[in-house]
């Protein structure tokens, strides 16, 4: 028995939440975390990942089959993760993401947005005295204000992330990662991996924290969602089970799990 | 069967499945390859197996005890050092050679079986229990060829073995299938001449065929014909355990949990 691949609220796939929610590096998690639930992957404790089958049965998406052909002699989970995460079949997640536009290029503030920030300023300064100066100095700000960073998800795309919750495992790790919390609950507890086992999967820290820090929208309601989905998913009470391994998942948390990345940031 | 206690069912324990090996219901005992352990450290499932009263038995690959050369007695001393880390009761190689002429085979080669040949062996075991700090049980192996001029047959040979040695025996039923079906071997006649009052436990694995040639790979599931021969050695002797070996190909757990099932089945069958 293996937990639901689909979750209610959402209809977007484990690997397009998880990277939405953080990127190439979650979106392979969540196909690892697919596989595991369905038992098809097998992990040891000297953190290697191996293929149940030698053939890629049972892969539901191209970043799976990548993960399954990878994996047909055992390798190092960290390798499997970072090989797959750089790989065409999530470079084609990434475009399919960027054509439902749920994603877009990211534009950071550059050198010369500062500049014409800075100009602005100035000019706005300028103005107490001349008060043609503030032409300019709206000139700059309009200049700026086109020239602005944005996020790499866009509105659709975080509306996307607010709809999913950790209705079972591998959502949960789509939206918190192998390392995260889900309440008070550790995500890689889910599965049974030993920490060292979790920790060896490749993670990208400063991005994730960061990540947590500007999501809280979509990290609370991911919460709240979790704490009310349902009979057959985890549910709010401690007791109810998660998929067919009896983990629970988590105790109904209220916060948003420390650094267990929730969402929002992420990118390439 | 006195010194051995009863062991029941169990699995040889790899590094690739050992979350497998820990999480499986109904595994009374574990073997490990000893030559894939070190002393001082031990693996962390190996540890976690111990504390929770898991017997874990060194399995050897590398003594060469049917060898003309001379007994590597490094190997000797690993096996019994692993053996004591582990608290083992017993420590298990096979009749056969793998080195000769300063060349690893890499398999486990057949023994002629020929008086001179055995005393050479009988030499050996003897050499091998007097720096082993437990008994050693030895295993027919699966032969895909047979030296000519044989004096005796495989049960012959290993009974002869028994009487001369004290060694315990350890039967592979795949092992006597293989035989069987590769070179001839009659497996009830193998269990009729063995001295089945010295039997430590008993191994079950997988294989598959090749054309005429059927291949103990341990990469495959267990034959029912393979069951079969278990079956036919339960209904002689109580075995005081029976262990499945997976070498590579893993199945899923769902797998390995039925083949433990099934092996089982026919162990309990048995014992009414």
């Amino acid at each position: 028995m293996v937990t639901p691949t689909t979750t209610r609220g959402t209809r977007f796939t484990p690997e397009q939440i998880g990277f939405l929610a953080a990127g190439p590096g979650r979106a392979t998690e969540a196909a690892l975390a697919r596989l595991l639930d369905a038992g098809l992957l097998r992990v040891s404790r000297d953190n290697r990942v191996s293929a149940v089958h030698q053939s890629r049965q049972g892969a539901t998406t191209a970043v799976e089959a990548r993960l399954l052909n990878q994996t047909r002699t055992p390798v190092s989970l960290k390798s499997a993760v970072k090989i797959t995460s750089s790989g065409t079949e999530v470079r084609a997640l990434h475009q399919q993401l960027l054509d439902d536009g749920l994603m877009q290029r990211p534009r950071p503030r550059n050198a010369a947005w500062w500049f014409l920030l800075a100009m602005a300023v100035v000019l706005v300064a300028v103005s107490f005295q001349s008060p043609w100066a503030l032409v300019g100095a709206a000139s700059f700000l309009l200049m700026g204000i086109w020239l602005r960073g944005r996020k790499p998800v866009t509105r659709a795309g975080r509306a996307a992330l607010r709809s999913a919750t950790a209705s079972d495992r591998v959502f949960a790790v789509a939206l918190y990662g192998f390392t995260g919390k889900v309440g008070t609950q550790e995500v890689g507890d889910l599965f049974d991996l030993p920490k060292d086992v979790a920790r060896s999967i490749p993670l990208k820290q400063k991005k994730k924290r960061r990540s947590s820090a500007r999501g809280g929208a979509s990290c609370g309601a991911a919460v709240a969602s979790y704490s009310s989905c349902g009979s057959t998913g985890c549910g709010s009470s401690h007791s109810h089970s998660c998929g067919s391994s009896g983990h629970s998942c988590g105790g109904g948390g209220s916060s948003c799990g420390g650094g267990g990345g929730c969402g929002g940031g992420g990118g390439d | 069967m006195a010194g051995i206690k009863d062991l029941g069912v169990g699995i040889g324990w790899r590094s690739e499945i050992d979350l497998t090996v820990e999480r499986l219901p109904g595994v009374d005992f574990v073997e490990v390859v000893a030559e894939n352990l070190h002393i001082g450290h031990l693996p962390e499932s190996v540890t976690l197996l111990l504390e929770r009263g898991i017997p874990v038995l060194p399995h050897a690959v590398s003594l060469s005890l049917g060898g003309a050369e001379e007994l590597d007695m490094g190997r000797v001393e690993h096996l019994g050092a692993v053996a004591e880390a582990v608290g083992a009761p017993m420590v298990s190689d096979h009749v056969c050679f793998v080195r000769a002429g300063g060349l690893d085979s890499g398999h486990l080669m057949p023994v002629p079986r020929t008086r001179d040949a055995l005393d050479v062996l009988v030499e050996n075991v003897t050499l091998a229990q007097r720096n082993l700090p437990v008994p050693l049980a030895l295993e027919n192996v699966a032969a895909l060829l047979e030296w000519p001029d044989g004096e005796l047959s495989e049960g012959e040979f290993l009974a002869e073995l028994v009487e001369r040695t004290d060694c315990w025996l350890l039967v592979d039923v795949a092992n006597l299938y293989a035989n069987a079906r590769n070179i001839g071997t009659d497996p009830e006649r193998f269990l009729d001449e063995i001295p089945l009052e010295r039997l430590a436990y008993v191994h079950v694995a997988g294989g598959v065929e090749h054309g005429e040639v059927y291949h103990d790979t341990h990469a495959h599931a267990v034959l029912p014909e393979v069951l079969g021969v278990l079956d036919e050695l339960c209904s002689r002797v109580n075995p005081p355990g029976v262990l499945l070996e997976r070498d590579d190909n893993y199945p899923s757990d769902t797998e390995i949990a039925s083949e433990l099932a099934a092996i089982r089945a026919v162990v309990d069958k048995h014992r009414g």
